[in-house]
Order: structure tokens, then C-alpha cells, then sequence
């Protein structure tokens, strides 16, 4: 069997191609390092890409990421395997990792895909689209969303029913079934992890009543909704289409809570619930937002600023952790609450809520390597072995990490981050020539 | 002039722009124009698909020239020319029209004007492209090289890294020893080391290191130049100790000298000799001579041979590639009675605090009194609503519930109260907090309008708050310290930054060009910026925005050679009668007086030259015409609009 794996060789591998494993691969291209970016999603570009706009600038996530992406897709010293994951890394010397990488079928020919949407069109399966979190349908050949790189179709083969349809459709032969799982063998110098955060789950806080509620949506849900390639073209609660005009975010919604195994603050969540409810307050002039917060961490550089700017603007910001959610027949929500700065506990009516769930570890990473132990740190965050002078060091030398796969961490840290991650890897390279 | 075939591309930029304006009316508003052979709009021009569509048009059309009209030229103008350049055509032909931050957003409430304004920038575009002509960049040769003004741990750190790289680094510092802030501290949390083991950690491996020049005492006085080649003038005072000394002596030394001055190492909590070292492991080992306030006695000299008054400035001048500023950050200064600030003597600032927790051992004490009940007051200097100080300084919360941690362990019979105003212990930080209440810490949380008042009875302080946390009750502690969170403010003397035009922004400290994608860089090529000079931020942050801006510096220089766009002032030297108003009106020091066939001149110096266009409507006689921007594009530009 070994003969038959494909054999690669690369400067440095770069696990997640999230914005700071793009920005990692970059800086070292851009230094003259073969990169090889590796992501187990369709697209490159991470949850940024995702995003309608960043705080405090207000920048439209896909305007600024999409330069990004393109800059990484064209790279002459990038190579990109979207759909691949990597297993079995292995130290052979100080400057010398193997690894396997697992690329998973298409069934599209990428080159020749023109992204014209005819096999979406033609595919009688529905499901629905995780990228726009479960909004929405899409097919099971579809395009994964629409500033996705590389743009091409992908078919979803645990839901297509092979019926044939899209590959009678397609104008340029792209869509090949017999298409099969390759593996790969690969030899790099050095590896940055930038394997990203998971969203906590709210089913796993029944009292929110996410998932059985159908107004309880999550953050990540609502920044689809004002996104630019949002699924409805304007802001609707999913119940009933209503438009809605009292809307209420719950933060710390598996964050700094110890009864769901999460103590840690999670970084982000005030910021982006605020830059939410400010461009709703843009979108829906007349509706009332209430932000239920513990403590405001608005800390970084404009954040204070930005959260002062939102207060002005009419958003209210009220202090005490939801305790309860209930629904009325008409589908609007109960939220019962300890209002802090009253000393009392509260009930408010909102007709559509927004769980601004937390930032937990992607497990598992240690168990990518084989013959070396790449420590996790106690809440199974990436663990670094020199915290303060060294952040992006972990407990295997040559393996250095990159933004939120160490822990909560917004766009500017995680660049920051990354350019870290990618110096010690340069660095690490030419010191081990 | 062969006719020209223009390639129009108008961007919906996914609603941002086409929800104001009809993109489709722009699209046939000039489809009919003569030199236009396509025009087609699309979702995002930016995306993949349509920058391979466009490559094909420019290829299969033989366009001599694209326009595309979408977002800030900030944003995608590299990307468009980039987009020409892989059709084999100029980059320099590309033309962009804004018409988002210039139509859309700007007139969303009148859809119709948005579409007309749109419109008409479009058409300007056109006009410019049909003039547009095909330029080349111009290479500079970049010197392998960097300097790093501050040597706190974040200038160490990027030197370091640099020179694991192979680049030449000179580490320039304004004070006679290194490690900055962090050289100022103990302990510190998430770590058993102290700041003074980080910074000698760091320490030792740069002076292993034979491309890592370290300048103490020093400072950069003059910058010419620009991207690729800064010549910096540094002065560096000498310190009167020659290099080889006997300790002892010097120990005798210091001990004669009959100076004595508030120690700023101690945030001016004790005093210190003329002559003198901050802490005993500190780096360099030589110490210094304070000679503004050293009184020249020669009591020193007496007893110690290798002190010497004969040392004298010197001047040195260097060449480097790139520049990367780590010139951190001052700790606020309350004003005179802010929350008893210099009118009560247990009044003290947090910096002061963490020197006196260090210094002392057993009882906690201050100026006589034994210290029992501890007042933190937080937000000094920082989320002000009267002051300029509006933002946050992030790392004081944290800063401080590990001070009170910390004293707290090392002398148990004190108590914590902080007087807050909502904590800010983010991510893991968080875990601190849990143990500090845990460990008995009381915490007050003021409202945003009602912050806690310090008042001054006898030699008794009394804090008092409405507190959120006990539904606005109020609550008065009699504290034996009163700490103030005071927060980081940018540098005071911040000359060093106006010598290279670093931009400021809102907070005073300096500016990236994009805060979300590129933190460390800035609108001075070649200039980037690390740690704590950008904004408040703790060791690890500095750490990384450190490494990153010497990523960053490292990959402008690392070919030897750049290229500079050649977008800049050309003078027409026979209309030129040099009266030197083009020189006063260039910001960048671009132009220079020559002497050309006998007659004096202006001349354009290419590698600083940025085509910013301000000497050109200056000039009298109108001998200076910007390239791409040239009269005749900006006239057929403004014809078309008006």
C-alpha cells in the first residue's frame, strides 16, 4: 500500500485556514517559504469570512477578507487543500516532520468548475446549510457559500442520492463520482497550528430553550442575518418571518460559567453582541435592543469607545444574567432576570432572542501527533510552554500555534498572533537548516 | 494615440452598495461610451471568480485598460492591478472608482442621488483611464538591516527574532538599561518567573548574538531616508564609567556620593545616588552616572579609578532597511487631588503599589504606617468621561486583582477592597478573579455616574461608593492605602515618533494602517510599530505584536530590493524657476535645490517621493505634474463630473 501514497514536500505545514492560519502562511510565502495550508472545510477564509461586519471598525467582514483570501489563494508559494485533514505527524529530526494528509472527495473537479449554479439548481435534495448555520437550506451539490474560495461546487455525498441530475446539468463536465479519498504523505520543516475555536452549544443550557424555542437563535446566526450574503435580505425572526422589534442578546451564554465546564471569559462575545446591535439599530430604526451583560469587556483598542458609541445610539444595556427563557403562544420570549443595578428580579417580553455563546477549545489536536505529546493547557486549549516571551511555542519544538487555537481571541490578537506563530517558524527553519 | 478599449466593472459588493445604488443603471449609464468595450457588474468583484472572469475579458478583448467601481482604492486597488498585471497588462493602466464609501454609504438615504453621484465617478474613471499610460515601478536596493527603537522586552523580543533571521539589528534605548516596564516587576500571573528573570533571559541571548548592536543611553535624533535606506543619526550619552570596573569600587562609589534624587525605578517611591544601577542583576552590569543631577564633586572619582568625566557624547550614524518602533508606554499621572492624588499621603498609584509589595517582606508598611485595610480604585486615567483618556487600558484589571493577590499572600493580614467599575478579566484571565474572590477580596462596583470619592480626614482616608453590586447601597471603607489603577497613556516624549511622521489616532498612541488585518503597520513604509506604543497590552500581547511587526519588517527587506510605486512629482526643470515653494509644501523632504545647465532647480528625490501631489498646485509657473494624477487626466476627470 505505502507505494501508492503520493509523497509532498513543503517548508511548513499550516494547520486551519482560518485568518490566522492565512495570515501565517502569508508572512512565511511572502518571506520565500513553500507553504502548505491545510483546512478541513470547503473554503478557506475560517468563521471571519463568515461575518457580516467587524468590530469596532465596522469594516464588512467579507470585503476585508475576501483580499485576503485571494491574496492566499494566488500565492505562488501557497498550496491549498480545502476538504483535507491532516493525522499521524511524526518528528523524524529537528527539522524534518512527516504527516499525513487525508483529502476528502469533492466529486468536482475544481479547475473546471465555473461555479454556475446549474447543478444546484438541478439537485432535488434539500438540507440544510451549515454555513449559513442552519438558516436556510441548500442542495446537496451545491456551492458552499458565495464568496467561498475556491469557488466551486461541492456535492455532499452522506446526502446526495446519486440520482445523476446535477452531473447531466453541468455544463462543463466537472462533477466526476468515481472521484476517491486521497492520502498523502508529506515532509515539512515546521508546523503551525491554527486550528480556531468551536461555538459553544446552546442545547447544552435546555433553560434557554435554544433549539425548542424557534425565536432563540444563536450570535453566529444573527451574524448571518446582517451579513452582506445574508439568507433573507433583511432581518426576520425564524418562527414566523416576523420583522422583530424587541430583540434581546444574552452574553455570557457558556462563558464564564463553571456549571457547563467553562469558566473562562470567552474575549469576543461582548464586542460582537454590541457591534450587532448597532447595525440592527442601523437596519431596524424602530426596534429596541437590551443587551443583558455581567460585566461590558469592552478592552481593546476603540472598544470602549465603540461600546459607548452603541449607548448612545439607544441600545440598552441592562446588567443581570438571564436565568430563564420562556416562550408565549404568540412565540415572543419571557426573559426572567436579577436586574443588578435594580436589586430586583425581573421579567421582560422580547420577541426574539440571541445567545451570544462562547469560545470553546477544537479538541483533539493532540492526538494529531504520534511520537511527540503536544500538551493542552487545562481548559484543552493548544498549551504554550513559554506563555509570556514566547506565545506561540507549544510542547513540541518546531510546532508553534496561532491564534484562537490557544484560546479566545479576537481578529486583531489572532493576526497578531499568527505573525508570531509564522516569525517563530521562520526563524525556527532557517536556525535548523 | 492608439484608441482605447476599456473593460467597466461596477461591484454590488453583495448589497453594500447596490441596495443604494442601481448598479445596473450605472452599468448602461456608460456601456455607450466610445472608448468603453464592456461594461458588467458583478456581486463581488473582489471574489475569485470574477477576478479570473476579468483576466479572461482583458485577454480574449485585448482591453487596454480596467475600471472597476466598488469600494475604498484602500481596500482593492492592489488587487485590481494585480488583477491587470496577471492579463500581461500595466497595473499602472488600472483605474478605481469609489463608489461605495462615496455613493452608497454616503447618500443611503436618497437612492436616486447615490445612483447619479455613482454614475458620474464612474464616468471620471473612464476619462482617467483614457489617459491613463503604462509605468514602472522603481526598484531601490534595501539594506538587510533594522532598527529597533526600545529595548523593553517587546524591542528585545523583535530583535531576537530578527536576528534568528540573519538580519542585522540595532537595538536603540533611551534609558541606560534595558528590559523597560517589565524589568520594573516581580511577580506576574500566569508565570512563576519574574519580569526581571524574563528580561535577563532575554538579555543573555542577545548579547550572544554578534548581529544584534545594543545602544543604552541613546537616542535616534535625526531620520532621512525612507523605506529601504533610513539614515538615523542616534545620540548616545556616555555613562562616565569606563567598561572595565572593580564592583567593589563602585559599591564605595555609590555609597560616597552625596547626591540623592526620587528614584522614577521605584515610581519616585524612594531615592537613589547620581551614580547608580536600578536593581543589582540589572542589564548592562556598568552603571551610570545621572549627570544632569550630579553635582561633579569627584567624591566617586576618589574612590573609584573607572569613573570618568572625559567621556564624551557621541554621534553615530547608521543605515537600515526598516524601522520598528517598540517605544512603549507611561503609566497615567492623576492630577493634583485626583481621588486624593499628592494631598493625601496613603494615596498611592498601582505601579508604586507592585514596587512596595516587592520591596518589602513581613508586615506591609507605608511611610510608617502598618497597612491593613488596602482601597483599589480603578479606571484611574483610563474610560474617563471628563478627560481625553476615553479608552480602556486592558491590563490594569488584571494588573491589579494580581497585585492584591499577591500582597494578599505575602502579607495575610490585609484586606482587599476594589472599588471597580465592572472587571475586565478576559479569556483566562478570568480564573484570577475566581481566586481572588475566593481568597476573601472584596469587590464594590460603582454606577457609570456615581464613581467612588476619596475623603481626606486627618490622616484617615475614607472611600465611598454607591455600590451596584448591594443595589446601590452606600458603603464607605476607611482605608490605610488607597491604590489608583492608573492606566498606560502613550509616551510623554514622543519626539522620536514626529521624526518619522508616525500618524496618532484618537488615543494619542500611534496608528496602524488597519486595526482588525495589519496592526503593526503603518502608513510609513518601512516603519512598523510593536507592544505597547500602539495601545495598551499586556507581556504576551506585546510579545506577539512584537514578533509580528519584525515578521513584518523583515519581509520588506529580506530580497535587498523593493520596489516603490512610481507614482511621483515630475518637474519640468526648464519651467522651473526655483522659488522653493514646492520644498515647504512637501511633507515627505522629497524635493531637493540642484544645480541643472546652470540654473537652479528642484529635483525630485524618487525613493521618498510618495506623488502625495501638495507641490504641485503650489508651483507658480507649473512645472510639476504628478504621474497617473497628470493635468490632463485630473481636467478630463473634472469635465466629465461638472
Amino acid at each position: 500500500m505505502e507505494e501508492s501514497l503520493k509523497s509532498i514536500c513543503y517548508d511548513a505545514l499550516v494547520i486551519g485556514a482560518g485568518i490566522a492560519g492565512g495570515e501565517a502562511a502569508l508572512n512565511l510565502a511572502n518571506t520565500g517559504y513553500k507553504v502548505l495550508l491545510v483546512d478541513k472545510e470547503l473554503s478557506v477564509g475560517g468563521k471571519m469570512i463568515m461575518l457580516s461586519k467587524v468590530f469596532p471598525t465596522l469594516d464588512c467582514a467579507a470585503c476585508i477578507t475576501t483580499p485576503k483570501v485571494s491574496e492566499i489563494s494566488r500565492h505562488p508559494n501557497i498550496t491549498i487543500f480545502t476538504g483535507s485533514e491532516v493525522s499521524n505527524i511524526r518528528k523524524l529530526s529537528d527539522n524534518e516532520f512527516a504527516a499525513k494528509v487525508t483529502k476528502k472527495p469533492r466529486y468536482v473537479h475544481v479547475e473546471d468548475c465555473t461555479a454556475c449554479q446549474l447543478c444546484e439548481k438541478a439537485c432535488p435534495t434539500s438540507v440544510r446549510d451549515q454555513y449559513q448555520f442552519g438558516l436556510i437550506g441548500r442542495k446537496a451539490a451545491f456551492i458552499p457559500f458565495s464568496i467561498c474560495s475556491p469557488k466551486a461546487a461541492a456535492i455532499d455525498i452522506d446526502n446526495c442520492t446519486l440520482c445523476g441530475a446535477c452531473e447531466r446539468a453541468c455544463p462543463t463536465h466537472c462533477i466526476d463520482f468515481t472521484m476517491e479519498t486521497e492520502t498523502i504523505e508529506l515532509h515539512v520543516k515546521t508546523i503551525i497550528v491554527a486550528t480556531g475555536f468551536n461555538l459553544f452549544d446552546p442545547n447544552n443550557m435546555p433553560r434557554y430553550g435554544y433549539g425548542k424555542f424557534k425565536n432563540v437563535i444563536t450570535a453566529m446566526q444573527m451574524e448571518r442575518e446582517i451579513a452582506p450574503t445574508r439568507p433573507y435580505h433583511t432581518i426576520l425572526r425564524p418562527g414566523d418571518g416576523k420583522v422583530p422589534d424587541r430583540i434581546a442578546y444574552v452574553l455570557c451564554v457558556g462563558s464564564r460559567d463553571a456549571s457547563v465546564g467553562n469558566p473562562i471569559c470567552s474575549q469576543i462575545c461582548c464586542m460582537y453582541s454590541i457591534k450587532q446591535a448597532q447595525l440592527l439599530m442601523g437596519a431596524l430604526p424602530m426596534a429596541d435592543v437590551t443587551i443583558y451583560y455581567i460585566n461590558i469587556r469592552s478592552f481593546g483598542k476603540g472598544f470602549e469607545e465603540f461600546y459607548q458609541q452603541a449607548k448612545g445610539m439607544g441600545v440598552n444595556f441592562v446588567k443581570g444574567k438571564i436565568g430563564r427563557i420562556s416562550e408565549k403562544e404568540n412565540g415572543n420570549l419571557i426573559l426572567r432576570y436579577e436586574d443588578i443595578n435594580k436589586g430586583k428580579l425581573q421579567e421582560a417580553e422580547h420577541d426574539m432572542v440571541i445567545l451570544s455563546t462562547g469560545v470553546l477549545p477544537n479538541k483533539g489536536i493532540d492526538g494529531l501527533f504520534e511520537n511527540e505529546t503536544l500538551y493542552l493547557d487545562e481548559f484543552s486549549f493548544v498549551g504554550q510552554s513559554d506563555k509570556l516571551a514566547s506565545p506561540a511555542k507549544t510542547s513540541i519544538g518546531g510546532v508553534f500555534v496561532a491564534g484562537a487555537a490557544t484560546g479566545p481571541m479576537d481578529i486583531p490578537d489572532s493576526i497578531l498572533s499568527a505573525g508570531a506563530a509564522s516569525s517563530e517558524a521562520i526563524s525556527y527553519i532557517i536556525q535548523h537548516a | 494615440m492608439k484608441k482605447k478599449k476599456i473593460g467597466v466593472y461596477i461591484c454590488h459588493c453583495g448589497g453594500n452598495i447596490s441596495d443604494y445604488v442601481d448598479v445596473e443603471k450605472v452599468r448602461q449609464a456608460v456601456e455607450g461610451e466610445d472608448i468603453v468595450f464592456l461594461a458588467k457588474t458583478t456581486m463581488f468583484a473582489c471574489s475569485d471568480a470574477n477576478q479570473r472572469e476579468m483576466v479572461n475579458d482583458i485577454e480574449a478583448n485585448g482591453l487596454t485598460s480596467v475600471v472597476v467601481a466598488s469600494c475604498s482604492p484602500k481596500l482593492h486597488l492592489l488587487t485590481f492591478r494585480n488583477v491587470s498585471q496577471r492579463a500581461n497588462l500595466n497595473k499602472y493602466t488600472y483605474v478605481h472608482a469609489n463608489i461605495r464609501e462615496q455613493a452608497s454609504w454616503a447618500h443611503s438615504d436618497n437612492k436616486i442621488g447615490a445612483t447619479e453621484k455613482a454614475i458620474h465617478l464612474v464616468k471620471a474613471a473612464i476619462a482617467k483611464a483614457n489617459y491613463a499610460e503604462a509605468l514602472e515601478s522603481n526598484k531601490v536596493k534595501a539594506q538587510k538591516s533594522v532598527a529597533i527603537i526600545g529595548a523593553g522586552v517587546a524591542g528585545m523580543k523583535a530583535a531576537i527574532s530578527l536576528s534568528n533571521k540573519d538580519c542585522e539589528v540595532i537595538l536603540i534605548e533611551k534609558e541606560p538599561f534595558v528590559g523597560g516596564r517589565v524589568a520594573q516587576w516581580n511577580s506576574l500571573s500566569t508565570t512563576t518567573e519574574t519580569g526581571k528573570e524574563i528580561v535577563k533571559r532575554l538579555y543573555d541571548d542577545l548579547i550572544t548574538r554578534d548581529n544584534i548592536t545594543i545602544c543604552t543611553n541613546s537616542e535616534v535624533i535625526s531620520n532621512k531616508g525612507s523605506v529601504g535606506n533610513f539614515t538615523l543619526k542616534i545620540k548616545t550619552t556616555p555613562r562616565y564609567i569606563r567598561q572595565s570596573f572593580h564592583p567593589e569600587d563602585l559599591t564605595r562609589a555609590i555609597e560616597v556620593c552625596p547626591v540623592s534624587v526620587p528614584d522614577e525605578f521605584n515610581f519616585r517611591l524612594t531615592q537613589r545616588k547620581a551614580i547608580y544601577k536600578n536593581y543589582p542583576g540589572e542589564y548592562p552590569q556598568t552603571p551610570v552616572i545621572d549627570i544632569k543631577n550630579c553635582t561633579r564633586c569627584g567624591a566617586c572619582e576618589k574612590v573609584c579609578p573607572a569613573v570618568d568625566f572625559n567621556e564624551k557624547e557621541e554621534i553615530t550614524e547608521i543605515t537600515v532597511g526598516s524601522v520598528l518602533m517598540a517605544t512603549g508606554f507611561d503609566p497615567y499621572t492623576p492630577g493634583y487631588g485626583e481621588f486624593g492624588y499628592a494631598t493625601s499621603e496613603n494615596v498611592i498609584t498601582l505601579p508604586q503599589f507592585k514596587r512596595l509589595i516587592d520591596e518589602q517582606s513581613g508586615t506591609l508598611v507605608y511611610k510608617g504606617k502598618v497597612i491593613k485595610n488596602i482601597a483599589y480604585i480603578y479606571c484611574v486615567g483610563s474610560r474617563q468621561t471628563k478627560g481625553d483618556n476615553t479608552y480602556c487600558s486592558r491590563n490594569c484589571c488584571t494588573s491589579t486583582i494580581h497585585a492584591a493577590v499577591t500582597a494578599k499572600s505575602k502579607f495575610p493580614d490585609i484586606n482587599n477592597f476594589h472599588f471597580n467599575r465592572g472587571l475586565r478579566t478576559y479569556g483566562k484571565q478570568e480564573i484570577l478573579y475566581a481566586d481572588s474572590l475566593r481568597s476573601g477580596d472584596i469587590y464594590l462596583q460603582s454606577y457609570e455616574d456615581g464613581l467612588p470619592t476619596v475623603t481626606i480626614e486627618g490622616n484617615k482616608t475614607i472611600v465611598k461608593i454607591n455600590d451596584i453590586l448591594t443595589n446601590g447601597k452606600e458603603i464607605e471603607v476607611e482605608a490605610d492605602l488607597v491604590v489608583l489603577v492608573t492606566g498606560m497613556v502613550p509616551r510623554a516624549d514622543n519626539k522620536v515618533g514626529t521624526l518619522f511622521k508616525l500618524p496618532k489616532g484618537r488615543d494619542k498612541f500611534y496608528n496602524e494602517i488597519h486595526m482588525k488585518l495589519r496592526p503593526v503597520e503603518t502608513v510609513i513604509d518601512g516603519v512598523t510599530i510593536a507592544g505597547a506604543c500602539q495601545g495598551p497590552k499586556n507581556i504576551a500581547e506585546s510579545v506577539n505584536s512584537a514578533l509580528s511587526a519584525a515578521t513584518k519588517s523583515y519581509s520588506i527587506i529580506s530580497k535587498g530590493e523593493l520596489e516603490s510605486e512610481p507614482l511621483v512629482a515630475i518637474i519640468d526643470q526648464d519651467k522651473c524657476t526655483w522659488c522653493g515653494a514646492c520644498e515647504k509644501a512637501c511633507p515627505f523632504d522629497a524635493i531637493l535645490k540642484v544645480e541643472d545647465k546652470g540654473k537652479i532647480v528642484a529635483e525630485i528625490n524618487n525613493s521618498v517621493c510618495k506623488g502625495c501631489g501638495m507641490c504641485a498646485p503650489v508651483c507658480e509657473p507649473d512645472a510639476i505634474n504628478v504621474t497617473a494624477c497628470s493635468s490632463t487626466e485630473i481636467m478630463s476627470m473634472i469635465d466629465t463630473l461638472v
